[in-house]
């Protein structure tokens, strides 16, 4: 049986790692780095973070308005996550998630996304410093979720993206635009949980009302059309997640697994693997020690490590879980790590 | 049109990025936004022009040449225009069809008036297109404005500001006078001969064949008083010369004529003249549907009687029956010469190309031919004139020592570059912020882009480097490799090799990067890494 477990995690990690590789052998006419996005792609939590950036197959993982939708339809109780992150080259992150309960069988969320660069100089033509930046980029998500068995929930999700350049000062003479709001994009997700042991997800990224159903729009950088407008696509992102639960020596071990497919192009559906890169994530946690985990994953070539602890806070009769995550992020392309990470979650009973 | 186009994007967002010229004075330049170089008197001594956003400025430069040939910048000294309402570069400059709106005149007349050229304010919708004088530059310190009424009612003026431009100035050093083209309104004469300086605008009566006083607020009659865009003294005969939209005439002791039959009824824009032998060369330029007819003639030695069509020649010398003008719609900008040689500068319309021909006594020859079979007459970039690419505004040849004569050209954004030995070779002049050694520092010049420009990678290294550049997004996945273990040299200012080491906003494939901020990862081969950032404002998904 232990052989059977091995073989899985071992078919688990393989998946994963061939994903990485099928991303570096299909790129040859798109870089997905190019594309609108980034946010999205980075993921959302530090306890997610830690263990790979997974999180759609998990019922616990929050936000789940951005992780996917339909695990709204599995809450109890109120749950609140903030989450941080400073990276290198003043680069700055976080998430912030609300959800909860809707009836007996729905579940709604809330969940924002931002990243920005805290300091980004404004260099001119004359090899000159005009000022200091601060660029910011967020996503927001509302989520909800019907929950149709005990095993299946279903979800569906609205985003839509706030951008600020905070360039505009520096460029007087131009009417030009700082901000930008793409329009609302739709997930659908589905979850369920096979049994006490497996789980799975699939959630459709970035649909929208465009011919194609594809998330593209136009942005213009000027008021006055002195720039030339920009057109934007998100990739439409097909996720596959799979969880296992087990347990090794006594400890409860839990395997992740995300292959992910970005299409990009302006297409419906493009079946040339050309149009497509395909990326995968994989994450481990085992409980060590009790309400104590430790997490490593692996986000397309990106390593992580993770810890975790929860507790509870006793106000009067009342009885609030909390958990304090922390990750440890090395971006393995760029040769950067990043050790300044917190995640606070809870639930409000 | 397409990078026309992109170019005055670009041009648009970089005349907006300055605060105030003198909050961030330029350090060897007023910008490297130049738009004329102009020689300034004395050995060695070069005028530049700029303008870096809202403020216009002139930078001083003085040269030495090396026992090696190679040109030394020995100082450079900066004055900048008082007003922001005033500058010698028309807004139009970029996007006229029209030749002699296409130039800044940069004219030295000596140590009276210094160098000269055309003044514009702002006219009602913040455009400076309103011909409004000229400056005159003596030193740093007498930078002038000449204000000139214009004898048109105000109406009439803002209808076409363009038809009433300066376009040509020549000072004649014997009587004095500095003349100014006004295009429709003929030719100005400012007269310092006698005890008062006297200002008397004439226009060309075709009718009574004679240059008359043109009364105020008379009504515009071009069929009978054809627009003057240019004007020369002849270096020998000290005859004036007139440049009109109905041919090429001269004003000598003996009266007025039409000078040239070939030239008789054309719209000559340009007129140059100098070297030894005496060179003449016109330009002519009208506009048939939307397309821009130029030429380029010339009476070289006075070999011909009349202006002949300058031909263009192969590397053999065979002369061929298509030119550039065949290729593209272009306009001279300037003319600079040095011995037998003009060195004539030439921009296309509604395009980025731009480059100078070499002619010679019998015309312009290419200096290489592609495996297309295309003829290569410009040179520019493509030769080392510029480390850039960026358009040649203004070309001029100065007096580099007492024995040498130096070319010189100003360019759109990459400063000036200066040649002691004909344009063999250059040295280019420009901005330069302090860096670190071992890439200590990068800086992306400019940070903010739109695809298709180019955000220049900055860095010094201390020692002989193998140096590699990579573009990551905001996630750190890798988007672009720039250079792979380049070699690249030790250097007191910067490392960076201006043709290679360049973003221009695109990923490995071409294709543009969406809007946001993106990563540039410089490293050389003994350990040492730096960053730098730069900004795309996006481009079009293909």
């Amino acid at each position: 049986m232990i052989k059977l477990k091995n073989l899985l995690v071992t078919a688990l990690t393989v998946g994963a790692f061939a994903s990485s590789a099928l991303a570096i052998g299909f790129t040859k006419k798109s870089e997905l780095g190019g594309f609108d996005g980034f946010v999205e792609r980075m993921g959302a939590g530090v306890r997610e973070l830690g263990r790979g950036n997974t999180g759609s197959a998990d019922t616990a993982s929050m936000p789940a308005a951005y992780w996917n939708p339909a695990l709204l339809g599995f809450r109890e109780n109120i749950g609140i996550t903030m989450n941080f992150e400073k990276r290198d080259l003043d680069r700055i992150g976080g998430a912030f998630g609300i959800e909860g309960k809707v009836g007996k069988r729905m579940g709604v969320g809330f969940a924002m996304l931002y990243r920005g660069d805290t300091d980004f100089k404004v260099i001119d033509d004359d090899d000159q410093t005009l000022g200091s930046a601060s660029p910011s980029f967020s996503m927001f998500y509302l989520g909800f979720a019907y929950r149709a068995t005990r095993q299946d929930a279903f979800g569906l999700s609205l985003s839509m993206s706030y951008d600020n350049l905070d360039v505009a000062q520096y460029f007087e003479s131009i009417d030009m635009e700082d901000s930008f709001r793409s329009p609302v994009t739709i997930n659908l997700s589905w979850f369920r949980q096979w049994n006490d042991k497996w789980s799975s997800s699939v959630v459709i990224r970035n649909l929208s009302f465009s011919r194609n159903l594809s998330a593209k729009w136009t942005k213009n950088p000027s008021k006055d059309n002195s720039l030339a407008s920009t057109e934007g696509v998100r990739p439409k992102v097909l996720q596959v997640g799979l969880g296992y639960r087990t347990q090794i020596m006594g400890k409860t071990v839990h395997a992740w697994m995300e292959a992910l497919d970005y299409q990009v192009a302006d297409t419906l559906l493009a079946f040339d693997p050309q149009l497509h890169v395909w990326t995968g994530r994989v994450g481990f946690e085992c409980e060590v020690i009790p309400n104590g985990t430790l997490r490593v994953g692996m986000d397309d070539l990106d390593w992580m490590f993770g810890a975790g602890y929860k507790f509870d806070i006793r106000i009067g009769r009342k009885k609030f879980p909390i958990e304090v995550d922390y990750a440890f992020l090395y971006e393995s392309r760029a040769g950067i790590w990043t050790p300044f990470t917190i995640g606070l979650r809870g639930y409000i009973p | 049109m397409k990078l026309g186009k992109m170019k005055n994007v670009v041009a648009g967002l970089l005349m907006g990025s300055a605060l105030c010229g003198n909050a961030i004075a330029a350090e060897t330049l007023f910008s490297n936004y130049v738009f004329a170089v102009g020689p300034a008197g004395q050995n060695g001594a070069l005028w530049s022009f700029s303008r870096d956003g809202s403020y216009s400025g002139v930078t001083l430069l003085n040269f030495s040449v090396s026992g090696k040939g190679s040109v030394v910048t020995e100082s450079t000294a900066q004055s900048s225009v008082e007003t922001d309402t005033m500058t010698a570069a028309r807004y139009e400059i970029y996007e006229e069809d029209f030749a002699e709106r296409r130039r800044l005149p940069a004219v030295y007349t000596g140590s009276k008036l210094g160098l000269v050229l055309p003044m514009f304010s702002v006219d009602e919708s913040g455009r400076t297109s309103r011909p409004t004088g000229y400056y005159t530059i003596r030193d740093l310190n007498s930078v002038i404005e000449n204000p000139l009424d214009a004898p048109v009612d105000e109406d009439t003026l803002k209808k076409q500001p363009l038809m009433y431009a300066t376009s040509g100035f020549a000072y004649d050093s014997t009587a004095k006078r500095l003349w100014v083209a006004r295009g429709a309104l003929g030719v100005m004469v400012h007269d310092m001969s006698g005890k008062r300086n006297e200002d008397t605008t004439f226009v060309l009566n075709l009718k009574m064949n004679k240059l008359e006083v043109r009364k105020q607020n008379a009504e515009l009659d071009l069929e009978n008083n054809p627009e003057i865009f240019d004007v020369r003294i002849h270096p020998e005969t000290r005859d004036l010369w007139l440049a009109t939209a109905k041919g090429l005439w001269v004003k000598s002791s003996s009266g007025l004529k039409n000078i040239s039959k070939n030239l008789k009824d054309s719209r000559v824009t340009g007129l140059w003249m100098g070297g030894e032998p005496l060179q003449i060369i016109a330009e002519t330029n009208y506009k048939k549907k939307d397309n821009v007819i130029g030429g380029l003639w010339r009476i070289y030695n006075e070999k011909t009687s009349d202006f002949v069509k300058v031909d263009f020649l192969d590397t053999a010398g065979k002369v061929q029956k298509k030119d550039i003008y065949d290729e593209a719609d272009y306009t001279v900008s300037d003319i600079a010469f040095i011995g037998k040689t003009a060195y004539v500068l030439v921009h296309a319309v509604g395009g980025s190309i731009s480059g100078y021909l070499k002619l010679d006594s019998r015309g312009a020859r290419a200096w290489d031919q592609d495996d297309d079979g295309k003829l290569q007459w410009l040179y520019g970039y493509e030769t080392g004139a510029t480390d850039r690419k960026a358009i040649i505004m203004s070309m001029c040849a100065f007096p580099l020592t007492k024995d040498r004569m130096g070319l010189a050209i100003a360019t759109y954004g990459n400063g000036i570059s200066v040649s002691a030995d004909s344009g063999a070779t250059w040295s280019v002049i420009l901005n330069r912020a302090r860096l670190n050694n071992n890439l200590g520092s990068i800086r992306m010049v400019p940070s903010v882009i739109t695809p298709g420009d180019e955000s220049l990678v900055s860095y010094k290294v201390g020692r002989e480097s193998k140096i590699t550049i990579e573009v990551f997004s905001y996630d750190m996945r890798k988007v672009r490799t720039i250079v792979k273990d380049a070699v690249r040299s030790a250097d007191a200012s910067r490392s960076t090799n201006p043709k290679e080491d360049v973003w221009d906003g695109r990923d490995d494939h071409g294709k543009d990067c969406t809007m946001g901020v993106y990563y540039i990862r410089v490293k050389d081969n003994h350990g040492h890494i730096g960053w730098g950032k730069a900004m795309t404002l996006g481009g079009n998904f293909r």
